[in-house]
């Protein structure tokens, strides 16, 4: 008797993105979790190998790690003096948590890229007017001595980590020089054991700041 | 018949098969029918082009932009994504379940606003839903048709849910209420024949695998799509107020007064927009449906070149010359009026066939007449899934929806598989349109 209806991976999908790879694991694995340790391990069997960021989350569960809730220090200490903030990528739980304890005078802004194929408008909408969605063509518009530019990490790994694509489209060499900071965030807190599909692989040494 | 009338009525003819064929192009075939047709009334004496133009009804045109700006304040509001979550969680996101109360949702939304924007409001919700729960071809198939049945069927119910309607008000050949109170009663019954088909016999979530586990998975999901949403109160009271007055109005100020449902309307949409502060700049500058209207606008100078030339009369003496008895007469013009719409759409149907519906209603109780006609024209835009521009639209999202069923293979919406449900729709709803018109005789 299976825990789940055929379709899985669709639904997955469909919430990753909207909510990020990360946080919709983080979901899918809680509410499994409540059904006992074997949901969770039918999950991870059913799609851990195409979405190797549930697969780490579930590994987590499994092992007894439980869930916790987001803490944004350090990535807000990384963050100090900054007034404009630009994430490129997302992540649900952790923009949300970021944005809570974000001074209201720092502009958050989302770059809109193709990769997230979510609805724009509602994802900015929980933000209650606080996260700006940033065209690319404007993205240069947000650099400055006092603005940062943020992604998500997926693990770190040594000297690499793995990002969203969308990252790869905003942080080429021309764009270091003129935003004050390059943080990436680890938002899986491990590396990934199965190959990183939809998942680009970076140098960790290309941040300026890591949390 | 003369040369005016002939050519009149070819253009109009051609044209609409042309832009039922090629909708990509269905603006610029439009305009340029009109064009040809006014050339054509003009050059042979019968009318002029300024004759035309004053004879569009124009307060059809400001009741349809004005019902889509108060529509647009309203979608602002972010009123239907946060309904659309409760909906998910009072039915534990039980496929039968959910879909029964979106058909009836739909079929309450429709009735307020106009159809594709119904559509557009609640579809989007209803495909993710389908997309987190897992789904079956069956599943979507019937759901959805029933759906755009009953998208239908609430356009016809209210003097605003809908062109044909909207057109039946703006001319003045019904009131508000006297619509309302005669069309809302029937609308439902056919609802009410539809659901018992759907949901008693036919049984859209029937083998659909499902698990309380997927089911909390769903909610869980699309509550989180809405975590941080929050319903906008002032485009919400922006919109809800001056839509409850202008029903109000409709309702209570008499014709005598000189104040109109359109310009009613006008003054409820600019009280919406008002309100509303920027966004009501903001929608008023983008968010016209520029596209229906000047379709509309194209339609009813082609409509009245042919009327000019005296081709409705004729068509209506023709009809009153068929070796039948009066009631035989009119049910003849009410199927024919929903198998026309089937092939032609409402709006190029209702346009034509109302000025044959005036020459009948001069013998019949008139609103049993239009009620009728509303009714034959929403049973029509139920036929095939082209009938209507919501059906199109419905497959076009359905596809980038990229729905699949439980056997992994893509899910869709197409011609074929809405049959059977249009097929059900469409003799509902008839035949209550002709018990209901003919029991009026």
């Amino acid at each position: 008797m299976s825990f789940f209806a055929p379709g899985l991976e669709d639904a997955f999908r469909t919430a990753a993105a909207e909510l990020g790879m990360c946080s919709a694991s983080r979901l899918f694995v809680r509410e499994a979790a409540s059904d006992g340790p074997d949901a969770v391990a039918e999950l991870s069997d059913r799609l851990g190998r195409p979405f190797p960021v549930l697969d780490a989350v579930a590994a987590a569960a499994l092992e007894g790690a439980p869930l916790r809730g987001v803490d944004p220090g350090e990535v807000l200490a990384t963050l100090a003096g900054l007034r404009r903030l630009l994430v490129a990528g997302f992540e649900a739980d952790f923009l949300d948590a970021l944005v809570r304890a974000l001074s209201g005078e720092v502009r958050v802004g989302l770059v809109r890229t193709a990769f997230l194929e979510g609805d724009w408008e509602r994802i900015a909408d929980n933000y209650a007017g606080r996260l700006e969605l940033v065209e690319m063509a404007a993205f240069a518009g947000w650099a400055g001595p006092r603005s940062g530019l943020l992604t998500f990490l997926y693990g770190v790994e040594g000297a690499v980590t793995h990002v969203a694509p969308a990252w790869l489209r905003v942080a080429g060499d021309d764009v270091r020089p003129i935003f004050r900071e390059l943080v990436g965030w680890d938002v899986l807190g491990r590396p990934m054991s199965l190959y990183p599909r939809w998942l680009t692989e970076v140098p960790a040494g290309s941040f300026t700041r890591l949390a | 018949m003369t040369f005016a009338a002939a050519a009149t009525t070819a253009i109009l003819a051609a044209t609409v098969l042309l832009q039922a064929a090629w909708p990509a192009r269905r603006l610029v075939l439009v305009a340029s029918g009109a064009a040809l047709s006014a050339l054509v009334v003009s050059l042979s004496g019968v009318s002029t082009t300024g004759r035309l133009l004053a004879g569009v009804p124009w307060d059809v045109l400001v009741l349809l932009v004005g019902l889509g700006l108060v529509t647009e304040v309203l979608v602002a509001s972010r009123l239907f994504g946060l309904l659309a979550v409760r909906v998910a969680r009072a039915t534990r996101a039980a496929p039968g379940l959910l879909a029964f109360v979106f058909v009836l949702g739909m079929y309450a939304v429709s009735g307020v606003v106009n159809n594709l924007t119904a559509l557009m409001l609640l579809l989007p919700v209803v495909l993710i839903l389908f997309r987190l729960m897992g789904v079956s071809q069956r599943y979507v198939t019937w759901t959805l048709a029933t759906l755009l049945v009953a998208c239908n069927l609430g356009g016809a119910a209210t003097p605003i849910g809908d062109f044909p309607a909207i057109l039946l008000l703006g001319r003045g050949a019904m009131e508000f209420t006297e619509y309302l109170v005669r069309a809302a009663p029937l609308t439902l019954a056919a609802l009410t024949l539809l659901l018992a088909a759907v949901f008693g016999l036919a049984r859209p979530a029937r083998g659909l695998a499902a698990t309380p586990l997927s089911a909390r998975l769903t909610v869980a999901t699309l509550s989180a799509f809405h975590r941080g949403v929050r319903l906008d109160r002032r485009a919400l009271l922006s919109g809800l107020l001056p839509l409850a007055g202008m029903v109000a109005a409709w309702l209570l100020v008499p014709a005598s007064t000189g104040v109109g449902p359109e310009l009613i309307c006008w003054i409820g949409a600019a009280a919406a927009l008002l309100g509303a502060g920027r966004l009501g700049e903001r929608l008023a500058r983008t968010r016209v449906d520029v596209e229906a209207t000047l379709f509309l606008l194209f339609l009813f100078v082609m409509v009245g070149a042919v009327g000019e030339t005296g081709v409705f009369r004729d068509a209506a003496r023709l009809l009153a010359a068929l070796p039948l008895p009066p009631t035989a007469q009119v049910a003849v013009f009410l199927v024919s009026s929903a198998l026309l719409t089937g092939v032609f759409s409402a709006g190029p149907s209702m346009a034509a066939l109302l000025p044959v519906a005036e020459v009948l209603a001069a013998d019949h109780p008139p609103e049993a007449i239009y009620v009728g006609l509303a009714l034959s024209v929403c049973a029509g835009s139920s036929l095939f899934l082209t009938a209507a521009t919501a059906g199109p639209l419905t497959q076009a999202l359905v596809e980038r929806a990229g729905l699949r069923g439980e056997d992994g293979a893509p899910v869709d919406l197409g011609f074929f598989r809405f049959a059977p449900v249009g097929l059900l729709g469409f003799g509902v709803t008839l035949a209550v349109a002709l018990v209901a018109t003919l029991a009026r005789l």
